[in-house]
């Protein structure tokens, strides 16, 4: 099908004001009156919270207000119902350094900071725990005195009889794996500005997901939904790390309820990096057996999630990590157990591709060691294990539209495999490893795109919709969608803010689902406009509504193109003779099914995406140091809507997985005190350390997406970490357990397998 | 470290001649910084690791940005590294100082970071400290009773601390040319390409007389001591041999010895070996070349 702006790099909607610096992001939002609000946080790992005594603050000239735990109604709030463990301020203790224990409104942010000074805290302290071992050792101190053994979620399943099977493998292979703590890494910190309209909050600022934030906040603070408006300004990047409501966000409301000023509340990296979500660190002990030929058979995985004082979004990442574990290979039996373990540090949350890019990680990695000690071609054993299109896979999974075999193939092409195997260098490497990842999955709350295109007068259009534009090109896809579906040139659109008011909220910028979910809703919402000009339109053509055809702005009969009329003309006739205003309404939704929590079984998904990747690495042999040369991808995301910015989240996506590889790690003192929370320590790639980039999109088919589009936002990079950490294996003979593979590490195996090599 | 906060209350004093800045430091000994391109002293105003009651501003005062060339080399306290960067005589004369720039911060920091500063702040891993110390820089301190010159190598006495008295000021960087039969360059190992300090940094400078036989050698290490320091040992293992890879490679073991890692002490000497040995055969063949 030949599209008239679907599949075309068009520019971004938001490139000239984003490059120009006109763009307003929450740190710019600024209304008369407003006052500005700082955290106090807690200065301990675990504390009891004696007192308070906020007298001395309250009276430096300028401070409006201080607010602590006690102010809010005290009502918690969590992901699922049944993990509702988090107040929005520590009231009785603090279970992290960093945890938010009051705050204050001022007439400047110098006497906002000074006033924290002034604020007495009586703190009794209390052990902390800060490492999976700690937590679980019989007796140990309980983050919370209602979860014993300081569990806070567990997932499990099992899969045919894994004793049995495993002894019916001819191969076996155990690796204990372990995987640090990350932040997301965004340039623009958090900043939320909420100000009084009535007795209504209006509340905007750096939100990537405005309505999870919404209802949360709304139930902890004992809000009808209808109090509260959110709207966004432009996001400076997302990633998963802006979803949940925040301190941050809590404080401003809250400060702005008490003042009726408008409170502009902005975090520093040092509080983002150190004291926001991260990633939870992963414990993982896995097994895995084959037959003589390389058909897997048995898999078996325990895995600690250390997630810090509040489960958060965790029940997400035990599910991601477990049905990551399953898909794309066909593994017949297999059991999983996911743990999710309460610390005394910063809570973990939603990152991108989430878990589920560890347990690609985890199991490529030992694919890749099971292949190599087995003497398998590491192609061949993926294609001979990789599940097949409409193949029901071992947690009960159909792989619709399924392309990854198509992947490997491409892939097995692009980098001239197994020739490439025959010029292996000494210390250079190359690593494989795919994904087939469940775009547009279901997590929680409502679950409907809707839009709203509205013509003007003059034929303009107005792209009225739910879905955030933090810099992943969101506003100029959707757009395109509209433009494709209304058959006008794609500049003619512009796209609203999203408010809670005006749009229908998306459920979220999250399981690379915008495209699918929000794009049919646009889709489906220009096709209800283009119906009723098509009506206006017959009645000026004396033709049938049926045959009438819009393409780039002109309007015209079907296999008569000569009886046309412009896209203007119509709308202008509908409006000033018809009296008739053009507004086309749609919406989308599927029933979904519902995510199996707690046997972590991946619901279904309208775009299931697949990518096999190739990295290629070179190691100094000498200092350790890794230098990623090449990425190569092979990958099905259906129809893309818009190639660029399609490679866009390949080539950021990796960069993010390289980051955890061998750059990251948010890391603590003996007090669970963060000491590298700013981007000169907390080692995030920079695009000198950029890999050479080479991507080709399988265009497989996709009947549910818009276009026959599937997602791309997380599925495209979410097994890059496992091949680059492959890759750095291929390289030095050795596989590193832990990560961040760093300099230090690789010359310490360098060094022992040389001497074990000198011994044998 | 502390946690970034906004910047505390400070006197802001505008000199607009060096005399005066002299006269304001003696006067506030002890409670005033003097501030060039503020890439360290803002950061840790910023965290409180610094809490300055004066922080002198040397803007007004005009003349003292110069990158000046001839038989030396002289760089003026608010010369920023980009500068040496752009300056087609450093280039071609002393191109180890810009390797060393190569490896600073980023563009913007260059931009701002000045060279003098680069020295005050004294880090450990100073990117500009090493490779000044195998020129062979002197540096001319400045204060309101006179001035006197300090070598490179003897500037840095602790972390983060210097020869210089608090009523100093770093008024002139004089790097003598490098002989005909000489080369001089700088590695350095970091976890990434950019924005990132040196892990160890090696800089190296190497003298010949007749044929390969060495005249003189020069090895300061960054990042593996207390300061940025000389490698004495290191140095005398070269002086009057033939530079053959033996003696090379034996002369960069001896280096890792002069080393004084206080964190990953393992790790360091090995890496400074390796990188001891890369500078010594890279300013060979560059010397050969010439």
């Amino acid at each position: 099908m030949e599209y008239a702006i679907v599949g075309k790099s068009v520019p971004r909607k938001d490139g000239w004001v984003k490059v120009t610096g006109q763009a307003q992001y929450g740190g710019d939002l600024i209304l008369p009156g407003m006052l500005h609000g700082k955290i106090l946080r807690s200065p301990h790992a675990h504390a009891r919270i004696v007192s308070i005594d906020a007298s001395r603050a309250k009276r430096l000239p300028g401070v409006r207000t201080i607010i602590t735990g006690k102010d809010f109604p005290g009502v918690k709030f969590g992901f699922l119902p049944i993990t509702r463990d988090q107040l929005p301020f520590a009231v009785d203790k603090a279970r992290y350094f960093g945890e938010a224990v009051a705050a204050v409104a001022a007439s400047d942010e110098d006497t906002a900071e000074e006033a924290l000074d002034l604020i007495q805290v009586e703190y009794e302290e209390l052990p902390p725990v800060f490492t999976v071992q700690d937590a679980i050792r019989p007796g140990a101190t309980l983050v919370h005195d209602d979860k014993p053994g300081n569990v806070g979620f567990t997932a499990r399943y099992n899969y045919g009889d894994i004793a049995r099977a495993f002894e019916e493998c001819d191969y076996i292979k155990e690796e204990h794996l372990t995987t640090q703590r990350i932040s997301h890494g965004f340039i623009e910190p958090h900043a939320m500005l909420a100000s009084m309209d009535g007795d209504r909050v209006v509340l905007q600022g750096t939100k990537q997901s405005p309505y999870i934030t919404w209802r949360h906040l709304c139930r902890a603070m004992d809000l009808p939904l209808s109090k509260v408006r959110m709207l966004n300004p432009y996001v400076g990047g997302g990633y998963s790390g802006k979803h949940d409501p925040f301190d941050v966000d809590f404080a401003a409301t809250k400060l702005a309820l008490v003042t009726g000023r408008p409170v502009r509340v902005e975090l520093t990296q040092d509080e983002i990096l150190g004291m926001e979500r991260q990633r939870h660190s992963k414990d993982c002990w896995i097994k895995l057996g084959a037959k003589k030929d390389g058909t897997l058979h048995a898999l078996e995985c325990k895995t600690y999630f250390e997630g810090g004082a509040y489960v958060c979004a965790a029940p997400i990442n035990t599910r991601a990590f477990g049905s990551g574990l399953l898909i794309p290979y066909r593994i017949p039996n297999a059991r999983f157990e996911g743990i999710r373990i309460y610390t005394t540090r910063p809570p973990c949350g939603a990152v991108r591709g989430q878990a589920r890019v560890i347990a690609r990680y985890v199991l490529e990695a030992i694919l890749t060691d099971l292949a190599n000690d087995m003497g398998l071609d590491q192609l061949e054993i993926r294609r001979k294990n990789a599940l097949v299109k409409d193949e029901v896979a071992t947690e009960g999974t159909v792989m619709e539209n399924f392309a990854f075999m198509e992947t490997i193939d491409e892939l097995k092409k692009m980098v001239d495999w197994p020739a490439a195997k025959a010029k292996k260098v000494p210390f250079h490497g190359i690593g494989f490893a795919g994904d087939g990842y469940a775009s547009g999955s279901r997590a929680r709350g409502h679950w409907a795109s809707a839009a709203v295109v509205k013509i003007t007068e003059d034929g303009g259009i107005n792209l009225i919709q739910g879905a955030t534009e933090i810099g992943q090109g969101s506003d100029t896809v959707l757009a395109q969608i509209c433009a494709e579906a209304l058959g006008v040139p794609y500049e003619e659109i512009s796209v609203a803010v999203e408010d809670t008011d005006a749009s229908v909220l998306e459920q979220g910028i999250y399981s690379s689902r915008t495209t699918v979910w929000a794009g049919n809703g646009v889709r489906v919402a220009a096709e209800d406009a283009r119906r009723q000009l098509a009506e206006e339109a017959a009645k000026l053509l004396e033709a049938d509504p049926k045959d009438i055809e819009f393409r780039l702005g002109n309007v015209y009969v079907r296999n008569d193109p000569k009886r046309s009329i412009t896209f203007n003309e119509v709308v202008r006739k509908a409006y000033y003779e018809q009296g008739h205003p053009i507004y086309g309404r749609g919406s989308w939704g599927m029933d979904a099914g519902r995510a199996d929590w707690a046997t972590a079984k991946e619901p279904w998904s309208p775009g299931r995406g697949s990518v096999t990747m190739a990295v290629e690495v070179s190691v100094d042999p000498e200092t350790g140091k890794v230098k990623i040369l090449k990425l190569t991808a092979a990958h099905d995301n259906g129809q893309p809507i818009n190639p660029a910015l399609l490679a866009g989240q390949i080539e950021g996506g990796t960069m993010a997985h390289m980051g955890q590889g061998v750059f990251e790690e948010c890391l603590t003192d003996e007090h669970g005190r963060p000491i590298n929370p700013d981007f000169f320590d907390y080692k995030m790639p920079t695009a000198l350390d950029a890999p050479h980039f080479a991507n080709h999109p399988i265009i497989g088919d996709n009947p549910y997406g818009p276009f026959g589009a599937k997602g791309g936002g997380e599925s495209v990079s979410s097994s890059a970490l496992g091949a680059i950490a492959n890759a750095v294996a291929d390289a030095i003979g050795v596989r590193i357990m832990d990560l961040p593979i760093t300099p230090q590490k690789i010359l310490k195996a360098i060094n022992g397998k040389q001497s074990q090599e000198r011994r044998a | 470290m502390g946690m970034m906060r906004r910047l505390p209350r400070f006197d802001y004093l505008a000199p607009t001649t060096l005399q005066e800045a002299c006269a304001m430091l003696q006067q506030h000994q002890g409670q005033a910084k003097l501030l060039a391109g503020g890439t360290d002293l803002l950061v840790n105003m910023k965290r409180r690791d610094e809490t300055p009651q004066y922080v002198i501003g040397l803007k007004q005062v005009s003349g003292l940005d110069y990158v000046r060339d001839g038989d030396t080399l002289h760089i003026g306290p608010l010369a920023v590294l980009h500068q040496l960067e752009l300056s087609p005589a450093v280039r071609q004369k002393w191109p180890i100082l810009v390797e060393a720039c190569d490896h600073f911060g980023s563009t913007q920091i260059r931009n701002l970071a000045t060279v003098a500063g680069n020295l005050c702040s004294a880090s450990p891993s100073a990117d500009m400290a090493t490779p000044l110390i195998v020129l062979g820089a002197r540096l001319k301190l400045k204060s309101a009773s006179g001035e006197r010159q300090v070598a490179a190598d003897q500037f840095f006495v602790a972390p983060f601390k210097t020869v210089m008295r608090e009523d100093e000021i770093l008024a002139d960087i004089e790097v003598p040319a490098l002989s005909e039969r000489a080369a001089a360059v700088y590695e350095r190992h970091s976890l990434r390409e950019a924005m990132d300090h040196a892990l160890v940094g090696v800089s190296v400078m190497v003298q010949l007389g007749r044929g390969t036989t060495c005249q003189d050698a020069h090895i300061a290490l960054g990042a593996c001591a207390p300061t940025p320091r000389r490698a004495p040992k290191a140095e005398a293992a070269l002086r009057g041999k033939q530079l053959t890879a033996e003696v090379i490679a034996e002369a960069a073991k001896t280096a890792s010895t002069d080393a004084d890692p206080r964190t990953d002490p393992e790790y360091k000497r090995q890496i400074v070996e390796v990188l001891t040995r890369r500078a010594l055969n890279r300013a060979l063949t560059e010397v050969q070349g010439k």
